[in-house]
Protein backbone atom coordinates (compact mmCIF):
# COMPACT_ATOMS: atom_id res chain seq x y z
CA UNK A 1 0.00 0.00 0.00
CA UNK A 2 1.20 3.41 -0.90
CA UNK A 3 -0.55 4.89 2.28
CA UNK A 4 1.39 4.64 5.32
CA UNK A 5 -2.02 5.81 7.18
CA UNK A 6 -3.99 2.66 8.66
CA UNK A 7 -7.23 2.49 6.97
CA UNK A 8 -10.46 3.39 9.00
CA UNK A 9 -12.64 0.47 8.08
CA UNK A 10 -11.15 -2.56 6.62
CA UNK A 11 -12.24 -6.16 5.50
CA UNK A 12 -10.02 -8.90 4.34
CA UNK A 13 -11.94 -11.70 2.77
CA UNK A 14 -15.10 -11.82 4.44
CA UNK A 15 -17.35 -14.64 3.93
CA UNK A 16 -20.83 -14.61 5.62
CA UNK A 17 -23.82 -17.31 5.16
CA UNK A 18 -27.14 -16.77 5.70
CA UNK A 19 -28.23 -20.49 6.09
CA UNK A 20 -27.25 -22.31 2.37
CA UNK A 21 -27.40 -18.67 1.17
CA UNK A 22 -23.39 -16.76 0.65
CA UNK A 23 -24.26 -13.55 1.02
CA UNK A 24 -20.52 -12.09 1.19
CA UNK A 25 -18.11 -13.79 -0.81
CA UNK A 26 -14.41 -13.10 -0.21
CA UNK A 27 -15.12 -9.48 0.60
CA UNK A 28 -12.34 -6.95 0.66
CA UNK A 29 -12.16 -3.26 1.17
CA UNK A 30 -10.82 -0.46 2.68
CA UNK A 31 -11.84 3.29 3.45
CA UNK A 32 -9.29 5.78 4.89
CA UNK A 33 -9.58 8.54 6.59
CA UNK A 34 -11.98 11.20 5.22
CA UNK A 35 -12.59 9.10 2.12
CA UNK A 36 -16.53 8.79 0.95
CA UNK A 37 -17.72 5.37 -0.46
CA UNK A 38 -20.62 4.27 -1.90
CA UNK A 39 -21.81 0.68 -2.25
CA UNK A 40 -24.48 0.10 -4.79
CA UNK A 41 -25.97 -2.71 -6.11
CA UNK A 42 -29.39 -4.50 -6.47
CA UNK A 43 -31.36 -5.43 -3.70
CA UNK A 44 -30.09 -8.75 -1.99
CA UNK A 45 -26.76 -8.25 -3.66
CA UNK A 46 -25.05 -8.40 0.19
CA UNK A 47 -24.71 -4.37 0.13
CA UNK A 48 -26.36 -3.94 3.64
CA UNK A 49 -25.23 -6.75 5.06
CA UNK A 50 -21.66 -5.76 4.34
CA UNK A 51 -22.40 -2.74 6.72
CA UNK A 52 -23.95 -4.62 9.04
CA UNK A 53 -20.70 -6.69 10.25
CA UNK A 54 -18.88 -3.74 10.35
CA UNK A 55 -19.89 -3.07 13.64
CA UNK A 56 -20.82 -6.49 13.87
CA UNK A 57 -24.49 -5.87 14.35
CA UNK A 58 -24.27 -8.91 11.71
CA UNK A 59 -21.31 -11.66 12.44
CA UNK A 60 -19.01 -12.90 10.48
CA UNK A 61 -18.20 -16.74 9.02
CA UNK A 62 -14.68 -15.97 8.19
CA UNK A 63 -12.24 -13.06 7.07
CA UNK A 64 -11.14 -10.17 9.56
CA UNK A 65 -12.66 -7.00 9.79
CA UNK A 66 -10.41 -4.08 11.15
CA UNK A 67 -11.46 -0.60 12.26
CA UNK A 68 -8.33 1.86 13.17
CA UNK A 69 -6.09 -1.55 12.63
CA UNK A 70 -7.81 -3.32 15.07
CA UNK A 71 -9.82 -6.09 15.07
CA UNK A 72 -13.84 -5.82 15.90
CA UNK A 73 -13.96 -8.10 19.46
CA UNK A 74 -16.15 -10.44 19.52
CA UNK A 75 -18.23 -9.40 22.05
CA UNK A 76 -18.90 -7.87 25.65
CA UNK A 77 -17.51 -3.87 26.76
CA UNK A 78 -14.60 -3.95 24.28
CA UNK A 79 -17.59 -4.50 21.35
CA UNK A 80 -19.59 -1.86 22.54
CA UNK A 81 -16.45 0.63 23.25
CA UNK A 82 -15.50 -0.31 19.39
CA UNK A 83 -19.67 0.52 18.38
CA UNK A 84 -19.17 4.08 20.26
CA UNK A 85 -16.51 5.15 17.43
CA UNK A 86 -18.55 3.98 14.73
CA UNK A 87 -21.80 5.87 14.00
CA UNK A 88 -24.58 4.05 12.26
CA UNK A 89 -27.56 5.47 10.25
CA UNK A 90 -30.49 3.13 9.87
CA UNK A 91 -33.09 2.84 7.18
CA UNK A 92 -35.61 3.03 9.69
CA UNK A 93 -34.38 6.11 11.80
CA UNK A 94 -34.70 3.93 15.20
CA UNK A 95 -34.57 6.82 16.98
CA UNK A 96 -35.70 5.57 20.68
CA UNK A 97 -39.61 6.27 21.08
CA UNK A 98 -40.12 7.01 24.38
CA UNK A 99 -37.43 10.13 24.78
CA UNK A 100 -37.56 13.16 23.13
CA UNK A 101 -35.12 14.07 20.29
CA UNK A 102 -32.64 15.92 22.90
CA UNK A 103 -32.73 13.10 25.10
CA UNK A 104 -32.01 10.72 21.83
CA UNK A 105 -28.46 12.58 21.65
CA UNK A 106 -27.48 12.46 24.76
CA UNK A 107 -28.04 9.51 25.89
CA UNK A 108 -25.17 7.46 24.58
CA UNK A 109 -23.15 10.36 25.43
CA UNK A 110 -23.88 10.15 28.96
CA UNK A 111 -23.92 6.88 29.32
CA UNK A 112 -21.06 5.83 27.27
CA UNK A 113 -18.45 8.43 26.88
CA UNK A 114 -19.61 9.86 30.73
CA UNK A 115 -19.79 13.29 29.34
CA UNK A 116 -21.51 15.35 31.63
CA UNK A 117 -24.93 15.71 30.71
CA UNK A 118 -25.39 19.68 30.34
CA UNK A 119 -22.37 20.17 28.46
CA UNK A 120 -23.76 16.78 26.39
CA UNK A 121 -27.23 19.19 25.91
CA UNK A 122 -25.21 22.06 24.58
CA UNK A 123 -23.48 19.64 22.02
CA UNK A 124 -26.74 17.96 21.10
CA UNK A 125 -28.36 21.59 20.54
CA UNK A 126 -25.48 22.37 18.61
CA UNK A 127 -26.23 19.00 16.35
CA UNK A 128 -29.26 19.73 15.68
CA UNK A 129 -29.02 23.30 14.59
CA UNK A 130 -26.56 21.87 12.40
CA UNK A 131 -29.09 19.50 10.88
CA UNK A 132 -31.89 21.77 10.96
CA UNK A 133 -34.42 20.29 13.69
CA UNK A 134 -33.25 21.86 16.90
CA UNK A 135 -36.84 23.47 16.98
CA UNK A 136 -38.01 19.89 17.44
CA UNK A 137 -35.22 19.01 20.39
CA UNK A 138 -38.22 18.44 22.93
CA UNK A 139 -40.65 16.63 20.73
CA UNK A 140 -40.98 12.84 20.23
CA UNK A 141 -40.03 10.99 17.28
CA UNK A 142 -43.30 9.96 16.54
CA UNK A 143 -44.19 14.14 16.27
CA UNK A 144 -41.63 14.41 13.58
CA UNK A 145 -41.38 13.65 9.93
CA UNK A 146 -39.58 10.65 8.48
CA UNK A 147 -36.87 13.17 7.20
CA UNK A 148 -36.77 14.85 10.34
CA UNK A 149 -36.15 11.69 12.24
CA UNK A 150 -33.76 10.89 9.96
CA UNK A 151 -31.55 13.97 10.10
CA UNK A 152 -31.92 13.56 13.96
CA UNK A 153 -30.62 10.26 13.92
CA UNK A 154 -27.61 11.33 11.79
CA UNK A 155 -26.79 14.15 14.60
CA UNK A 156 -27.63 11.35 17.39
CA UNK A 157 -24.34 9.10 16.05
CA UNK A 158 -22.58 12.66 15.43
CA UNK A 159 -23.46 12.99 19.23
CA UNK A 160 -20.69 10.20 19.73
CA UNK A 161 -17.67 11.89 17.66
CA UNK A 162 -17.33 8.88 15.40
CA UNK A 163 -14.42 8.33 13.51
CA UNK A 164 -16.85 6.55 10.71
CA UNK A 165 -20.41 7.04 9.37
CA UNK A 166 -22.28 4.15 8.27
CA UNK A 167 -25.42 4.60 6.69
CA UNK A 168 -27.22 1.49 5.31
CA UNK A 169 -29.78 2.86 2.87
CA UNK A 170 -30.80 6.30 4.69
CA UNK A 171 -33.33 7.20 2.50
CA UNK A 172 -35.12 4.45 1.08
CA UNK A 173 -38.12 4.61 3.76
CA UNK A 174 -38.49 8.30 3.14
CA UNK A 175 -41.16 10.05 1.23
CA UNK A 176 -39.64 11.68 -2.17
CA UNK A 177 -39.50 15.30 -0.69
CA UNK A 178 -37.42 14.25 2.40
CA UNK A 179 -34.68 12.49 0.69
CA UNK A 180 -33.12 16.11 -0.33
CA UNK A 181 -32.97 17.37 2.98
CA UNK A 182 -31.00 14.16 4.75
CA UNK A 183 -28.78 13.88 1.42
CA UNK A 184 -27.80 17.62 2.16
CA UNK A 185 -27.02 16.61 5.50
CA UNK A 186 -25.16 14.02 4.26
CA UNK A 187 -23.03 15.81 1.77
CA UNK A 188 -22.37 18.62 3.77
CA UNK A 189 -20.68 15.76 6.19
CA UNK A 190 -18.61 14.67 3.42
CA UNK A 191 -17.56 17.92 2.52
CA UNK A 192 -15.98 18.72 6.25
CA UNK A 193 -13.69 15.60 5.87
CA UNK A 194 -15.99 12.66 7.72
CA UNK A 195 -15.04 9.16 6.72
CA UNK A 196 -18.33 7.72 5.53
CA UNK A 197 -19.55 4.52 4.33
CA UNK A 198 -22.86 4.54 2.41
CA UNK A 199 -25.18 1.83 1.19
CA UNK A 200 -27.96 3.70 -1.43
CA UNK A 201 -29.84 3.40 -3.97
CA UNK A 202 -29.40 7.20 -4.74
CA UNK A 203 -27.26 7.82 -8.05
CA UNK A 204 -26.91 11.13 -8.43
CA UNK A 205 -25.67 11.82 -5.11
CA UNK A 206 -23.51 9.00 -5.49
CA UNK A 207 -22.22 10.51 -8.01
CA UNK A 208 -21.47 14.23 -6.65
CA UNK A 209 -20.25 13.26 -3.41
CA UNK A 210 -18.40 9.59 -3.71
CA UNK A 211 -14.40 8.91 -3.87
CA UNK A 212 -15.29 5.60 -4.67
CA UNK A 213 -18.05 3.47 -5.71
CA UNK A 214 -18.51 0.22 -4.89
CA UNK A 215 -20.72 -1.86 -7.26
CA UNK A 216 -22.31 -5.13 -5.12
CA UNK A 217 -24.05 -8.10 -6.99
CA UNK A 218 -24.12 -11.81 -5.34
CA UNK A 219 -22.48 -11.16 -2.65
CA UNK A 220 -19.37 -10.26 -4.48
CA UNK A 221 -17.59 -6.83 -5.15
CA UNK A 222 -18.09 -6.56 -9.02
CA UNK A 223 -16.13 -3.64 -9.29
CA UNK A 224 -14.66 -0.79 -7.83
CA UNK A 225 -13.74 2.80 -9.07
CA UNK A 226 -14.36 6.63 -9.65
CA UNK A 227 -18.08 7.93 -9.52
CA UNK A 228 -17.69 9.28 -12.88
CA UNK A 229 -15.44 6.22 -14.79
CA UNK A 230 -18.43 3.93 -12.70
CA UNK A 231 -21.06 5.38 -13.90
CA UNK A 232 -19.64 6.74 -17.71
CA UNK A 233 -17.96 3.27 -18.38
CA UNK A 234 -18.91 0.63 -16.17
CA UNK A 235 -16.26 -2.46 -16.92
CA UNK A 236 -18.67 -5.42 -15.79
CA UNK A 237 -22.16 -6.39 -17.84
CA UNK A 238 -23.57 -6.44 -14.25
CA UNK A 239 -23.27 -3.23 -13.63
CA UNK A 240 -24.08 -2.02 -17.43
CA UNK A 241 -27.22 -3.89 -16.74
CA UNK A 242 -27.58 -2.60 -13.31
CA UNK A 243 -27.25 0.63 -14.39
CA UNK A 244 -29.75 0.55 -17.66
CA UNK A 245 -32.67 -0.60 -15.30
CA UNK A 246 -32.14 2.05 -12.83
CA UNK A 247 -31.66 4.69 -15.79
CA UNK A 248 -34.37 3.36 -17.99
CA UNK A 249 -37.27 4.68 -14.92
CA UNK B 1 -78.12 -9.80 59.89
CA UNK B 2 -78.86 -6.67 58.15
CA UNK B 3 -75.94 -5.11 56.36
CA UNK B 4 -77.07 -1.58 58.58
CA UNK B 5 -76.64 -4.08 62.07
CA UNK B 6 -73.47 -5.87 60.58
CA UNK B 7 -71.48 -2.49 59.96
CA UNK B 8 -72.78 -0.99 63.20
CA UNK B 9 -71.87 -4.03 65.63
CA UNK B 10 -68.10 -4.81 63.13
CA UNK B 11 -67.59 -1.26 61.38
CA UNK B 12 -64.14 -1.33 63.03
CA UNK B 13 -63.22 -4.90 62.04
CA UNK B 14 -64.54 -4.38 58.55
CA UNK B 15 -62.13 -1.07 58.55
CA UNK B 16 -59.37 -2.72 60.13
CA UNK B 17 -59.78 -5.64 57.55
CA UNK B 18 -59.77 -2.85 54.57
CA UNK B 19 -56.51 -1.62 55.75
CA UNK B 20 -55.08 -5.45 56.19
CA UNK B 21 -55.92 -6.30 52.22
CA UNK B 22 -54.74 -3.09 51.56
CA UNK B 23 -50.89 -3.48 53.44
CA UNK B 24 -50.86 -7.36 52.08
CA UNK B 25 -52.17 -5.75 48.39
CA UNK B 26 -49.40 -2.95 48.69
CA UNK B 27 -46.48 -4.67 49.90
CA UNK B 28 -46.96 -7.89 47.89
CA UNK B 29 -47.42 -6.21 44.38
CA UNK B 30 -44.27 -3.40 45.16
CA UNK B 31 -42.56 -6.58 45.63
CA UNK B 32 -43.92 -8.37 43.00
CA UNK B 33 -43.11 -5.84 40.47
CA UNK B 34 -39.15 -5.56 41.33
CA UNK B 35 -38.91 -9.24 41.39
CA UNK B 36 -40.68 -9.33 38.21
CA UNK B 37 -38.80 -6.78 36.50
CA UNK B 38 -35.39 -8.98 37.46
CA UNK B 39 -36.74 -11.99 36.38
CA UNK B 40 -37.38 -10.83 32.89
CA UNK B 41 -33.87 -9.07 33.03
CA UNK B 42 -32.71 -12.79 33.60
CA UNK B 43 -35.15 -14.16 30.79
CA UNK B 44 -33.41 -11.64 27.82
CA UNK B 45 -29.59 -11.91 29.44
CA UNK B 46 -26.80 -13.05 27.15
CA UNK B 47 -26.00 -15.77 29.67
CA UNK B 48 -28.41 -19.38 28.81
CA UNK B 49 -28.47 -21.02 32.22
CA UNK B 50 -30.05 -17.82 33.48
CA UNK B 51 -32.41 -17.19 30.93
CA UNK B 52 -33.43 -21.04 31.59
CA UNK B 53 -33.73 -20.17 35.20
CA UNK B 54 -36.17 -17.10 34.87
CA UNK B 55 -38.41 -19.12 32.24
CA UNK B 56 -38.61 -22.10 34.71
CA UNK B 57 -39.35 -19.62 37.77
CA UNK B 58 -42.12 -18.26 35.38
CA UNK B 59 -43.73 -21.23 34.54
CA UNK B 60 -43.45 -22.87 38.14
CA UNK B 61 -45.09 -19.66 39.49
CA UNK B 62 -47.91 -18.63 36.80
CA UNK B 63 -48.97 -22.24 36.79
CA UNK B 64 -49.12 -22.97 40.23
CA UNK B 65 -52.66 -22.45 42.02
CA UNK B 66 -51.97 -20.24 45.02
CA UNK B 67 -54.07 -22.10 47.35
CA UNK B 68 -51.42 -25.32 46.96
CA UNK B 69 -48.70 -22.51 47.53
CA UNK B 70 -50.24 -21.49 50.75
CA UNK B 71 -50.62 -25.06 51.58
CA UNK B 72 -46.95 -25.83 50.88
CA UNK B 73 -45.64 -23.22 53.07
CA UNK B 74 -47.78 -23.35 56.14
CA UNK B 75 -47.63 -27.43 55.92
CA UNK B 76 -44.95 -28.87 54.32
CA UNK B 77 -41.53 -26.46 54.69
CA UNK B 78 -42.32 -27.01 58.34
CA UNK B 79 -41.54 -30.67 57.55
CA UNK B 80 -38.26 -29.30 56.42
CA UNK B 81 -37.12 -27.15 59.76
CA UNK B 82 -38.32 -23.58 57.66
CA UNK B 83 -40.83 -22.12 59.80
CA UNK B 84 -42.23 -19.15 59.01
CA UNK B 85 -45.29 -17.15 60.35
CA UNK B 86 -48.57 -16.84 58.96
CA UNK B 87 -48.47 -13.38 57.25
CA UNK B 88 -45.50 -14.15 56.01
CA UNK B 89 -45.94 -17.26 54.31
CA UNK B 90 -49.50 -15.65 52.79
CA UNK B 91 -46.73 -12.61 51.52
CA UNK B 92 -44.64 -14.76 49.88
CA UNK B 93 -47.44 -16.49 48.27
CA UNK B 94 -49.07 -13.49 46.95
CA UNK B 95 -45.68 -11.92 46.47
CA UNK B 96 -44.02 -15.15 43.93
CA UNK B 97 -47.45 -15.61 41.70
CA UNK B 98 -48.09 -11.99 40.83
CA UNK B 99 -44.32 -11.86 39.71
CA UNK B 100 -44.45 -14.69 37.34
CA UNK B 101 -47.47 -12.50 36.13
CA UNK B 102 -45.84 -9.38 35.98
CA UNK B 103 -42.66 -10.78 33.90
CA UNK B 104 -45.06 -12.41 31.51
CA UNK B 105 -46.64 -8.73 31.29
CA UNK B 106 -43.21 -7.13 30.74
CA UNK B 107 -41.87 -9.68 27.78
CA UNK B 108 -45.15 -8.77 25.99
CA UNK B 109 -44.22 -4.96 26.70
CA UNK B 110 -40.78 -5.63 25.07
CA UNK B 111 -42.44 -6.81 22.11
CA UNK B 112 -43.69 -3.88 21.54
CA UNK B 113 -40.01 -2.25 20.95
CA UNK B 114 -39.31 -1.87 17.14
CA UNK B 115 -35.95 -4.54 17.17
CA UNK B 116 -34.50 -1.22 15.25
CA UNK B 117 -33.95 0.53 18.57
CA UNK B 118 -32.02 -2.42 20.03
CA UNK B 119 -29.54 -2.22 17.25
CA UNK B 120 -29.32 1.21 17.61
CA UNK B 121 -28.47 1.42 21.08
CA UNK B 122 -26.33 -1.67 20.16
CA UNK B 123 -24.37 1.03 17.52
CA UNK B 124 -24.05 3.35 20.00
CA UNK B 125 -22.06 1.42 22.27
CA UNK B 126 -24.19 0.67 24.85
CA UNK B 127 -23.51 -2.16 26.92
CA UNK B 128 -27.02 -4.62 28.22
CA UNK B 129 -27.18 -3.42 31.28
CA UNK B 130 -27.20 0.45 29.71
CA UNK B 131 -29.52 -0.95 27.41
CA UNK B 132 -31.81 -2.59 29.61
CA UNK B 133 -31.65 0.28 31.71
CA UNK B 134 -32.82 3.00 29.62
CA UNK B 135 -34.34 1.63 26.51
CA UNK B 136 -35.67 -1.41 27.18
CA UNK B 137 -36.96 -1.23 30.84
CA UNK B 138 -38.67 1.98 30.55
CA UNK B 139 -40.67 1.12 27.18
CA UNK B 140 -42.07 -2.14 28.52
CA UNK B 141 -43.13 -0.27 31.51
CA UNK B 142 -44.75 2.14 29.89
CA UNK B 143 -46.61 -0.05 27.43
CA UNK B 144 -48.16 -2.02 30.04
CA UNK B 145 -49.52 0.17 32.60
CA UNK B 146 -52.94 -1.30 32.02
CA UNK B 147 -51.91 -5.01 32.17
CA UNK B 148 -50.02 -3.94 35.39
CA UNK B 149 -52.84 -2.28 36.84
CA UNK B 150 -54.93 -5.57 35.85
CA UNK B 151 -51.93 -7.35 37.70
CA UNK B 152 -52.42 -4.81 40.69
CA UNK B 153 -56.38 -5.76 40.71
CA UNK B 154 -55.42 -9.85 40.61
CA UNK B 155 -53.18 -9.63 43.46
CA UNK B 156 -55.22 -7.77 46.04
CA UNK B 157 -58.12 -10.40 45.21
CA UNK B 158 -54.89 -13.56 45.63
CA UNK B 159 -54.48 -11.66 48.96
CA UNK B 160 -57.88 -13.22 49.77
CA UNK B 161 -55.48 -16.49 50.69
CA UNK B 162 -54.92 -14.54 54.39
CA UNK B 163 -58.58 -16.24 54.94
CA UNK B 164 -57.17 -19.62 54.65
CA UNK B 165 -54.72 -19.06 58.01
CA UNK B 166 -55.20 -17.98 61.25
CA UNK B 167 -53.99 -14.69 60.61
CA UNK B 168 -54.38 -11.43 62.54
CA UNK B 169 -55.23 -9.11 61.92
CA UNK B 170 -57.88 -10.66 58.91
CA UNK B 171 -57.52 -9.63 56.03
CA UNK B 172 -61.82 -8.69 53.96
CA UNK B 173 -62.47 -12.41 53.49
CA UNK B 174 -60.71 -13.90 56.61
CA UNK B 175 -63.49 -11.30 58.33
CA UNK B 176 -66.32 -12.76 56.21
CA UNK B 177 -65.88 -15.93 57.41
CA UNK B 178 -65.30 -15.12 61.12
CA UNK B 179 -68.38 -13.01 61.61
CA UNK B 180 -70.21 -16.46 59.83
CA UNK B 181 -68.56 -18.49 62.51
CA UNK B 182 -69.64 -16.11 65.38
CA UNK B 183 -73.18 -14.80 64.07
CA UNK B 184 -75.92 -15.34 61.31
CA UNK B 185 -74.12 -12.75 59.18
CA UNK B 186 -75.07 -14.69 56.15
CA UNK B 187 -74.41 -13.02 52.78
CA UNK B 188 -74.59 -9.80 53.51
CA UNK B 189 -71.48 -9.80 55.44
CA UNK B 190 -70.05 -11.35 52.10
CA UNK B 191 -71.61 -8.13 50.41
CA UNK B 192 -69.79 -6.09 52.48
CA UNK B 193 -66.50 -6.99 51.87
CA UNK B 194 -67.44 -7.16 48.16
CA UNK B 195 -68.62 -3.85 48.22
CA UNK B 196 -64.80 -2.68 49.58
CA UNK B 197 -62.75 -4.82 47.08
CA UNK B 198 -64.96 -3.52 44.17
CA UNK B 199 -64.58 -0.14 45.35
CA UNK B 200 -60.82 -0.54 45.85
CA UNK B 201 -60.39 -2.38 42.40
CA UNK B 202 -62.34 0.69 40.59
CA UNK B 203 -60.28 3.46 42.24
CA UNK B 204 -56.99 1.16 41.25
CA UNK B 205 -58.33 1.12 37.29
CA UNK B 206 -58.64 4.58 37.18
CA UNK B 207 -55.79 5.72 38.80
CA UNK B 208 -54.41 2.68 36.07
CA UNK B 209 -55.88 4.78 33.08
CA UNK B 210 -54.78 8.29 34.17
CA UNK B 211 -51.81 7.13 34.42
CA UNK B 212 -51.58 5.18 30.94
CA UNK B 213 -52.65 7.95 29.25
CA UNK B 214 -50.08 10.12 30.85
CA UNK B 215 -46.95 8.17 29.75
CA UNK B 216 -48.08 5.99 26.48
CA UNK B 217 -45.34 6.17 24.05
CA UNK B 218 -46.17 7.82 20.80
CA UNK B 219 -45.65 5.71 17.91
Amino acid sequence: MSQSETPVIELKNVNKHFGDLHVLQDVSLSVKKGEVVVIIGPSGSGKSTLCRTINRLETIDSGEILIEGEPVPQEGRKLAELRSRIGMVFQSFNLFAHMSILDNLTLAPVDVLKIPRKEAREEAMKLLERVGVADQAKKVPAQLSGGQQQRAAIARALAMHPKAMLFDEPTSALDPEMIGEVLSVMTELASEGMTMLIVTHEMNFARQVADRVIFMDGGKIIEENTPDAFFEHPASERAQNFLKTIRDH
Amino acid sequence: MSIQALLTEYGDKYLQALLTTWRLTVISFAAAFLIGIVITVLRVCPIRPLRMFGDFYVQIFRNIPGAALLILLVYALPYLQIIFPYDACVLIATILIPSAFCSEHLMSGMNTISPGQIEAARALGLTFFQMIRRIIIPQALRSTVLPMTNLLVATMLTTSLASQVPMRPRDLTGLVSYINTRAAGGVAAFVISAALYCATALVIGAVGSLIDRKVRILR
